[in-house]
């Protein structure tokens, strides 16, 4: 009986955070005007909003930026944050502690406070309308730090010193020896990285207007925003799944790292 | 060798340069900009305090603030309860289990733009799917995002079902670290489940409650991308976010003096209230 | 080991140099490079201009490109003007924004060009030459295009309820919507259809759909700011809030976000908004079967005297400093803005010249009969504003949206104290 209430419970709260996703997409896929009688399924099926939208928007620009941003801020954040992890958790030198201070600062510090000047740096660089804009603000990570820290900790000092005997450099040391070895790290790492510089809207909206170098969240906002959809709700909607596929997509096969990497955030803080 | 004392120093060098470019100048450089007017276009213009004075005598930011308070007076126990009932189920011996974790984490990997655009429709006055089952209920409509007594709730109820997926996940983890002993121990005694639930569940998982308060409270700080795509900080500035009124001063009218005093005030207020939250976590342990 | 953390370090220091570079492109003194919006239609027309212009071997090349597509045009021209990346002539430039350029000194003062007043006198009438002449005396701006805003109307509906005409004035319009709201309300007491719609929307350049051009038909074109100070703390304000007010209090205008939806004009769910000529190509492109439309003038109070005059929202043309050859420049833009071309403007893009004579001058009529929706807007062109030469306009309009909202969207103030705390605030704006 009990564990009746709970599936009910489960299977109420399922539809709940299923169903608004079900109903844009099958949205997207109605006519215009039918779209206020939907429910469920639809009486037609078409594509029109779809090629509407992709007439309007460079969408598949917007995406290509997206992913090009994307990656390159989760490898500097993987290398970087590696690089200064390692030197933080298994060197000793001076400066070593303030260093790790300094991090954690940087971690309780709200972004509003260094919103503007950043977009002030970006003009004087000349870098706004530009990737390096988007990307360069991104390439440090101090949570990805401290996480790689904590990891590298945890690995045997003997398999460092031998392939330091060995003749190996630091730098190898790092990329064929700890990464080897931290691939957990290094998911979790890669995918909270990815998963935050793809849905990042507010940065992108105040260094880039050129909208060939818009990123995909911020071209479909300003869509949703602004006229150019000419007020059809289908476009808005079609936007929007477009939008939502690549990470949906990228969950459904990662989803078990998805997860696990959300929740060992939380448990480390 | 010299060398290898100076490894370390160029493993980090790159991330002094960033930190200094990106950190120290920027709060620096945001501290000086309060003293001056500037629009970008024209050169700077110090103005002393004139900022600060305006600051306290703004409505609009004040407005903001208290918006923000209730938001999170909304979305934090709202957030909680959903998200501890729905893991106290998900931690039962119950088949599917992968697809309801998968199912509730969903919103919280899509992008909050998508979120918006999809919540704006169901919150429509006429052809909103809410209004509808309401009506079709006997119930009378309400209006989601144009009465100014609704429209922040109804973004903090959003909120809560963008991200109480990750919350879930979060008590299941705590949950499970409950010792399965102490159960048994209660089930001996003859022990109900929801007097198993508030005597020992509760109790154990007090560190997790108070880490999702603490990450509830910096996420509703930063709110922004909902009322700028929802309602615009309307209607009557209910939905005026921090966030969105410091963009608003900064990139729709270019007081970037003022727009950096209230970045600075705002980034202030929001260390204190989680030193203020985390000393409560240590006093409770 | 040493040599690969030296290459290293080597490396990334010349990446960070390289990127402390910004490009900057060269600037030859005998080209112009030209703005256009990017518009569809516009950026037809400017291609055929330049495309004239080069071919009649003038002295001097033109090279245009449309505005980058961003955010909003008015953003990418202040990220340019920032960034010191600004063309050399620029064309879509909103009336209201001219005056923060020029006093940023990035605009070049037209009327020390030679044969700049003697032409822009032949084309525009006085009325918008001081609309376009700025405190300082000098003139940063040309006025080039007029969209003015008018009252759209369902004509079948309208002549469905008995009228003859659509409505004039206030009492006429308030008596239609009240006709076709008794018809359209269902049995819980909820309307389903409105008479009219205007975007129940908080930002500032909203107003340009709503007060504005009310404000303007009402107190026949007077202005807003005046000697930096407000100058619409009169009656025709407060009537024009009043009457805002009432049709929202009384459910004529919906209070939700219609936009949302799909177009609620073309499915007959509105009778009637504010908009301009823009309109036509949308309304032609997307109206079902049978669906009949039309303009007329805002509306006014009922004790109005005199032409209806209304918001034109113009887009000027500018030229930057960063212009190495002014003089070229402006033989450019003389050519673009000559008869002919005003012509294949209307003719490219259904927007109007601001010039003087456009219903009287025999070089027009034929297009006129070829569009007779635009003859309209071209008797409108003769009576309408642009806005004042003042800075900070956004900020003002933004302070009159905060009033109107409460005042007119949600009854919690008079329209008296609404204007008269919008005129308090504006003034405080312009003593800073």
């Amino acid at each position: 009986m009990k564990k009746l209430i709970f599936y009910i419970l489960l299977i109420a709260g399922a539809s709940i955070f299923l169903y608004p996703f079900i109903w844009m997409l099958t949205a997207s896929l109605t006519p215009e005007n039918q779209i206020g009688n939907l429910t469920f399924f639809p009486t037609k099926l078409t594509f029109s909003s779809y090629s509407q939208m992709l007439g309007k928007i460079p969408i598949g620009r917007a995406f290509v930026n997206s992913i090009i941003v994307s990656s390159a801020v989760t490898l500097g954040v993987l290398v970087f944050g590696s690089m200064v992890g390692y030197a933080l958790s298994r060197l000793e030198f001076k400066g070593r502690n303030l260093i790790f201070y300094i991090i954690i600062f940087t971690m309780t510090l709200p972004f509003q406070i260094t919103l503007i000047p950043q977009y002030i740096i970006m003009v004087k660089f000349g870098w706004v309308d530009t990737y390096w804009a988007l990307i360069v603000p991104y390439l440090m990570n101090a949570f990805g730090i401290i996480m790689f820290r904590q990891y590298f900790k945890s690995i045997s000092q003997d398999l460092i010193d031998a392939a330091r005997l060995d003749g190996c450099g630091e730098i190898k040391i790092i990329f064929k020896i700890l990464w080897p070895n931290s691939i957990p790290a290094l998911v979790t790492i890669g995918i909270i990285t990815f998963m935050a510089s793809w849905n990042e809207v507010l940065w992108p909206l105040i260094v880039i207007r050129d909208s060939q170098l818009m990123t995909m969240p911020q071209l479909v906002t300003l869509f949703a925003v602004g006229g150019a959809a000419e007020s059809q709700l289908g476009v808005k909607l079609a936007a929007a799944t477009m939008l939502a596929l690549p990470i949906v997509f990228a969950y459904l096969l990662f989803q078990r790292y998805f997860i696990q990497s959300m929740a060992s955030t939380g448990l480390k803080e | 060798m010299k060398t290898k004392k100076l490894i370390p120093y160029f493993l980090v060098a790159p991330y002094i340069a960033h930190f200094l470019l990106f950190v120290a100048f920027p709060v620096v450089f945001s501290v000086i900009l309060t003293f001056h007017q500037w629009n970008i276009i024209s050169p700077m213009k110090y103005i002393g305090l004139a900022n600060y004075t305006r600051l306290f005598q703004d409505k609009f930011f004040s407005q903001s603030l208290a918006n923000t308070l209730i938001f999170l007076a909304i979305h934090i126990p709202l957030q909680i309860i959903i998200a501890l009932l729905l893991a106290e189920a998900l931690n039962q011996k119950i088949k599917f289990r992968g697809f309801f974790r998968a199912a509730f984490f969903l919103p919280v990997i899509v992008s909050g733009v998508v979120v918006t655009i999809l919540w704006q429709q169901l919150y429509g006055f006429d052809t909103g799917l809410f209004n509808k089952i309401l009506t079709a209920l006997g119930l009378g409509r309400i209006g989601w995002l144009v009465d100014p007594s609704w429209a922040m709730p109804s973004i903090a109820i959003m909120a809560t079902w963008k991200n109480v997926g990750l919350y879930i996940i979060l008590f299941l983890v705590g949950l499970q670290t409950v010792p399965a002993h102490y159960y048994e121990a209660a089930d001996l005694e003859g022990a109900t489940h929801w007097q198993k639930f508030f005597r020992i569940t509760l109790p154990m998982i007090n560190p997790t409650i108070f880490m999702v308060v603490v990450l509830s409270t910096i996420g509703g700080f930063s709110l922004f991308i909902e009322p700028y795509v929802m309602t615009g900080g309307g209607p009557l500035n209910s939905t005026l976010s921090a966030v969105l009124y410091i963009y608003k001063q900064g990139f729709f009218y270019y007081h970037m003096g003022y727009s950096a005093t209230l970045g600075l005030f705002f980034a202030l207020l929001i260390l204190s209230v989680v030193a203020i939250q985390k000393k409560f976590i240590e006093k409770d342990k | 080991m040493r040599k690969q953390l030296l290459i290293f370090s080597f490396s990334a220091l010349i990446i960070l140099l390289l990127l402390s570079c910004g490009t900057k492109s060269e600037r030859k003194s005998n080209k112009i490079l030209y703005w256009s919006s990017n518009n569809t239609q516009e950026i037809d027309f400017a291609a055929y201009i330049v495309n004239e212009w080069n071919k009649q071997n003038n002295p001097g090349k033109i090279t245009f490109q449309p505005v980058p597509e961003g955010q909003s045009s008015e953003e990418i021209i202040l990220a340019a003007v920032v960034g010191k990346t600004t063309p050399d002539v620029y064309s879509n430039m909103w009336q209201g924004d001219v005056e923060d350029y020029a006093r940023a000194g990035v605009l070049v003062a037209l009327d020390t060009l030679k044969g700049f007043l003697n032409f822009i006198y032949s084309r525009c009438d006085s009325a918008s030459i001081s609309e376009v002449t700025s405190p300082d005396g000098h003139i940063y701006q040309i006025p080039w295009k007029i969209n003015p805003i008018m009252l759209m109307y369902n004509k079948h509906i309208v002549s469905g309820m008995g009228l003859k005409e659509p409505p004039a004035n206030y009492g006429q319009f308030n008596f239609a919507s009240e006709k076709f709201k008794e018809e359209n309300i269902d049995s819980h007491g909820y309307v389903k259809r409105w008479f009219g719609y205007s975007e129940v929307l908080v930002t500032w350049w909203q107003r340009f759909f709503d007060f504005y051009p009310l404000y303007l038909a009402a107190s026949n074109g007077a202005p807003l700011i005046k000697d930096y100070k407000a100058a619409f703390d009169n009656k025709y304000a407060v009537e024009v809030f009043s009457f805002l007010r009432n049709l929202y209090e009384h459910n004529y205008f919906a209070k939700e976000r219609l936009s949302a939806r799909q177009d609620v004009f073309l499915s007959d769910i509105i009778a009637s908004r504010f908009t301009g000529p823009w309109e036509i190509l949308h309304a032609d492109k997307f109206k079902p079967q049978g669906f009949d439309y039309g303009f007329t003038h805002m509306p006014v109070p009922d004790e109005h005297k005199g032409p209806v005059y209304t918001y034109g929202d113009p887009k000027n043309i500018v030229m930057f400093k960063t212009c190495s050859n002014p003089q070229l420049a402006w033989d450019f833009i003389r050519f673009m803005i000559d008869k002919k071309n005003d012509l294949k403007l209307l003719e490219l893009t259904n927007q109007l010249p601001r010039r003087k004579g456009l219903m009287s001058d025999p070089v027009f009529a034929e297009y006129f009969i070829k569009n007779p929706k635009m003859i309209e807007f071209a008797e409108q062109s003769e009576y309408v504003r642009g806005t004042d030469p003042y800075p900070n306009l956004t900020e003002v309009f933004d302070i009159i949206s905060q009033e109107y909202e409460e005042c007119v969207i949600y009854g919690k103030k008079s329209p008296e104290e609404a204007v008269h705390e919008a005129a308090r605030q504006v003034n405080l704006l312009y003593i800073k």
